[in-house]
């Protein structure tokens, strides 16, 4: 959603459904060593990110790569902070938001539906 | 901390996180010191932790029973909340939130074990990404919790009572001046002063101070909160 609202400002569009399609272009400079930096960073691939980060240095300067590395590492507490407090959208995003989060999938991480997936499917298997 | 890196780390980051580190050395509202740097070394252990990675595995994480690796006398309710945030929090759901409720723990403590344990996410990834060893446990200063005068907080749908607010107005980033993100931790304002100590280097809603473009920070933020499944 921060995304949508940073290409509003600047007024350009980025591919918001390319966060999570591995391939598709986000409009974003060098989305494929961001992601690649976040998804090892945040996955705990460790030994796979020594070559990533020269990978994404030699691309994006050593300077953009340390800090694309050290976004990943706040969000990935930021975002668990959300995850255990349950947090609703805040006002105005839930209205303003309603077809972006329905075409990325977004819905789909809403707590209370998470809770039934993952608690229904535990209910199916025991 | 980050004394032997060869990248160059913002030194705000480094600042904070060494602030951050000194809090969680110190006893908390509802906590001890000893028991908050528990609750680090108990996150740490949940990497390693075979039920876990057990869990990791299953198709449901609330399919697989056993005991957790853990390294700690914290409560069980409690390690498991830890075990779970940390590793797996797209499939951390209410009912974890409600089993460490259940066992007498008030939410408060809960929402002061999120923070420390969400403190030590940052400053342990930021480590690991630049290829670091983790830093040392911080020595805990001896001490009784401090205890906190009652909060000004408001229920609106969270798990927890957030800070209560009076501007609702949106800014041209899309988010209120007192994003729910912000107000999550109010029952705790000690906590929520511990956890963006930790984070405030690491990103900013507008001129972000890094060497990535706003854009490029907001992919890395979303593709993070995809992989952990975050609804916020």
């Amino acid at each position: 959603m921060l995304l949508r609202a940073s290409g509003q400002r600047e007024n350009r569009h980025f591919n918001l459904n390319a966060v999570n399609e591995e391939g598709s272009d986000s409009g974003v400079e060098h989305s494929g060593h961001l992601r690649a930096l976040t998804e090892a960073a945040v996955g705990s691939r460790w030994e796979a990110l020594a070559a990533i980060r020269d990978k994404a240095a030699a691309a994006m300067g050593q300077q953009a790569m340390v800090d694309a590395l050290t976004v990943a590492a706040g969000f990935n507490g930021v975002t668990r902070v959300a995850d255990a407090t349950g947090i609703p959208l805040d006002p105005g995003t839930q209205a303003s938001t309603t077809s972006m989060r329905a075409d990325t999938g977004i819905d789909s991480f809403d707590y209370a539906i998470k809770t039934a997936r993952y608690e229904g499917r535990a209910a199916a298997e025991g | 901390m980050y004394d032997d890196t060869r990248y160059p780390l913002s030194a705000a980051v480094v600042e904070r996180h060494g602030e951050a580190w000194r809090m969680i050395a110190s006893s908390g509202p509802f906590w001890t010191a000893a028991e908050r740097v528990e609750m680090v070394a108990e996150a740490r252990a949940a990497m390693y932790c075979d039920l876990c990675r057990r869990r990791k595995e299953a198709l449901s994480p609330f399919a697989v029973q056993g005991t957790h690796d853990s390294v700690s006398d914290l409560p069980a309710s409690l390690i498991d909340m830890i075990h779970r945030l940390r590793t797996d929090p797209a499939r951390y759901t209410r009912s974890v939130f409600a089993g460490v409720i259940a066992m007498g723990i008030s939410r408060e403590r809960y929402i002061e074990a999120v923070s420390v344990v969400n403190a030590s996410v940052i400053v342990d990834t930021m480590h690991a990404s630049l290829g670091l060893p983790l830093p040392d446990l911080p020595e805990p200063e001896p001490g009784d919790p401090t205890g906190q005068p009652p909060p000004d907080v408001v229920d609106e749908g969270a798990w927890v009572p957030i800070t209560r607010v009076s501007d609702r107005n949106v800014s041209d980033t899309g988010l209120p001046g007192s994003p729910n993100i912000a107000r999550s931790m109010g029952s705790v304002p000690a906590a929520v002063q511990l956890f963006f100590t930790a984070f405030r280097g690491h990103y900013a809603l507008r001129d972000i101070p890094l060497a990535v473009s706003q854009p490029q920070a907001e992919f890395i933020a979303s593709r993070v909160s995809a992989l952990n499944e975050c609804f916020y």
